[in-house]
């Protein structure tokens, strides 16, 4: 049922600070009611990115289209149909719950029912606790249902899931994907690859402030053209063209890890291993997967989305 | 509308429900004002032994010294020996000599506006409380009579007729310090403080995001800081005239006025201030630079004319200095609004200024 309408229209975003390019001519449409992700290390500038197109800072170059209207010119516009979630966001710790909604929701024309919001953000029980007390998830939850309070028809998510644990983690996907349900456009950013694959129907890959892949997860993975990884260490420095190894169709070797992926695995683990055994290397920390939107990340870009 | 009325009950609830805060925004001035008080208030009135030493003996220095009798604070000695009364006062037997020097009624008679004639008045530096109710006093007697001589409005008369009965202690000088004193701390170092560390904590940020107006959140904060500024005040006014038992003299109305003219003014300050810290680490010190020296220089505590002759230029544009004059007048003395034009103007002239420059140092982020 998915329209091809687009809902947001990114034109060349160019932001700099300094000498350093943070994002460089970003370009890239959203459609209506599809869950956007924007994926990449930190510093790929997705951050940057999503604040443009919210408002918070000013593009030095390009502009966006955001649900028909103009950030750099009608911006007061932009805000009523966007709700936004910012990247560690603090509030003011000493309201409670209901009061903080009711006091985002009168910076609007209208807003949505509070309690329902409440009641839909699983913050039911925690409707008159100080903000002070909450969970990192509630105090996450919370910030979502800040974003939702006037309805708007596009969300926009900062890495909404980062620094929580996995059952948190969960809950707010059920969330975010319960938006989509209800024909919201949600864009949001991560770093964590299984969250993009579960939530996000397509994905845009950023790396040094550039837009480097966009395309569905599945599509995006099969470009790798391998179904499955082969991950490995050496005991010592070796001097092997990988690539040569039965069935390798490519190698994506960072540091002393290396990763060969492959159609046929039992294939290639064999020759390895009967390689290792002939020049009597030891093999290390061998792992075999199924590839990831990780693999495809490290093919493209050469590294890790979160290293260092 | 709506957005307006929540900020400011939001705001008003996270000074209530930050007990410490406003505990100790409270104490400060009250303990200040109670300490000082007991030790410098010198008990139910004072007398003031002062001498006067006429060496002009013309119309206009009898009807000074008349003047100046008319004071029951004061006793007043009559000397024709400088020298006398003055070791008399180095020795604490006197509280203030005043010299009327030849040429007095000449310079009068003149009416040399451009230059006014210069009274010198002694007092012993080592009993301040005491010099400085019988300066004041001697400042009244001697502004009747400057006033009468360029023929001023009836208004002014009344209002030395109210310096008749006055019957001032250190306390009375002291309380509308310390209420200045607490306007320019809580406004200034407490927007300065605030506003910067909710920038640094995103919390403009967030607000940025939404279709709220600067404007209106600006005004919430003054609405919310003015109603618990005019709170705490009335709590001081109220523990001095418990404790001490000082009055308002003039309108409370006057003394409203200047409450809120002082807390834009101070407040405009602090956004300034909150503008231009990027941390609010930094913010601290740079309103304690900014108000530590307004303590001291700026008649809270002391009066402004002790200041050397040097600080005065600087001392007279303070804005804590209008707004602790502004109040002790109203306070004390009974003066009413129109006659404080002059610091109404000033605090007026800070408020407009350091808005403007607020507007343009102010950031979200």
């Amino acid at each position: 049922m998915e329209t091809q309408q687009e809902i947001i229209k990114v034109q060349k975003l160019v932001k700099r600070y300094g000498d350093f390019t943070a994002v460089d001519g970003s370009e890239f449409s959203v459609h209506n009611g599809e869950v956007f992700g924007l994926l990449g290390p930190n510093g790929a500038g997705k951050t940057t990115t999503l604040e443009m197109l919210v408002g918070l800072r000013k593009p030095d170059e390009g502009t966006a289209i955001v649900g028909g209207f103009d950030i750099t010119k009608e911006l007061d516009k932009v805000k009523e149909v966007i709700g936004v979630q910012l990247q560690s966001t603090t509030l003011f710790e000493l309201l409670t719950v209901d009061e903080i909604l009711h006091l985002y929701g009168s910076f609007y024309r209208e807003h949505i029912s509070i309690p329902e919001l409440i009641d839909d953000m699983l913050l039911t029980e925690k409707k008159n606790s100080r903000i002070k007390g909450l969970s990192g998830g509630q105090k996450q939850r919370l910030a979502i249902a800040l974003a939702l309070v006037h309805d708007p028809q596009i969300i926009f998510l900062d890495e909404p899931t980062t620094g929580l644990d996995p059952q948190a983690r969960r809950t707010l996907w059920d969330i975010i994907l319960r938006l989509k349900e209800r024909g919201k456009t949600v864009v949001l950013t991560t770093h964590y690859m299984d969250e993009a694959h579960v939530l996000c129907d397509r994905i845009a890959i950023m790396d040094q402030g550039k837009l480097i892949a966009l395309d569905t997860p599945s599509e995006l993975v099969r470009n790798l053209q391998s179904d499955s990884a082969v991950e490995f260490k050496f005991n010592d420095e070796v001097d092997i063209v990988l690539s040569e190894i039965d069935g390798v169709k490519q190698v994506g070797s960072q540091k002393d890890v290396h990763v060969l992926y492959t159609d046929d695995l039992q294939k290639t683990l064999t020759s390895l291993i009967a390689i290792a055994s002939e020049r009597e290397l030891k093999l290390v920390d061998l792992q075999t997967r199924t590839a990831t939107l990780e693999d495809v990340f490290i093919h493209m870009t050469g590294r890790r989305l979160r290293e260092g | 509308m709506r957005s307006y009325y929540l900020l400011t009950l939001a705001q008003l609830r996270i000074f209530l429900r930050n007990r410490q805060v406003l505990f100790w925004t409270l104490a400060f001035p009250i303990v200040l004002m109670v300490m000082l008080g007991s030790f410098l208030g010198n008990g139910n009135g004072v007398s003031i032994t002062a001498a006067v030493v006429d060496q002009d003996k013309s119309e206009q220095s009898k009807n000074l010294v008349k003047e100046m009798e008319k004071n029951e604070a004061v006793s007043l000695e009559k000397s024709s020996n400088e020298k006398d009364v003055l070791s008399q006062l180095k020795q604490g037997d006197l509280t203030l000599v005043v010299t009327i020097p030849k040429g007095y009624g000449e310079n009068l008679a003149a009416g040399n506006k451009a230059d006014p004639f210069k009274l010198p008045v002694y007092y012993n530096e080592t009993n301040m409380a005491m010099s400085q109710v019988g300066l004041q006093l001697v400042d009244n007697a001697v502004d009747a009579i400057s006033k009468k001589s360029v023929s001023y409005e009836p208004v002014v008369v009344t209002e030395s007729k109210g310096v008749e009965a006055l019957n001032l202690r250190y306390i009375d000088f002291l309380v509308p310090g310390i209420v200045a004193m607490m306007i320019m701390s809580n406004n200034m170092n407490g927007v300065a403080g605030q506003i910067s560390s909710w920038r640094e904590r995103g919390i403009l940020r967030r607000m940025q995001g939404t279709t709220l107006k600067a404007s209106t959140f600006i005004a919430a904060q003054i609405t919310a800081r003015f109603m618990l500024n005019g709170l705490q005040a009335m709590i001081v006014l109220a523990v001095a005239w418990a404790a001490f038992g000082i009055e308002v003299r003039g309108s409370w109305l006057t003394v409203i006025a200047f409450v809120t003219l002082g807390t834009l003014a101070f407040m405009a300050i602090g956004f300034i201030i909150a503008g231009i810290a990027k941390t609010p680490e930094s913010a601290g010190p740079i309103a304690g630079f900014l108000s530590f020296p307004m303590l001291f220089l700026g008649g809270v505590f002391f009066p402004i004319r002790d200041m050397p002759e040097f600080l005065q230029p600087f001392v007279q544009i303070l804005p804590i200095a209008h707004l602790s004059h502004a109040l002790r007048e109203t306070m004390n003395v009974g003066a009413s609004f129109l006659n404080l034009g002059m610091e109404a103007m000033i605090l007026g002239g800070w408020l407009i200024g350091a808005f403007i420059v607020a507007s343009f140092t102010f950031k979200w982020e």
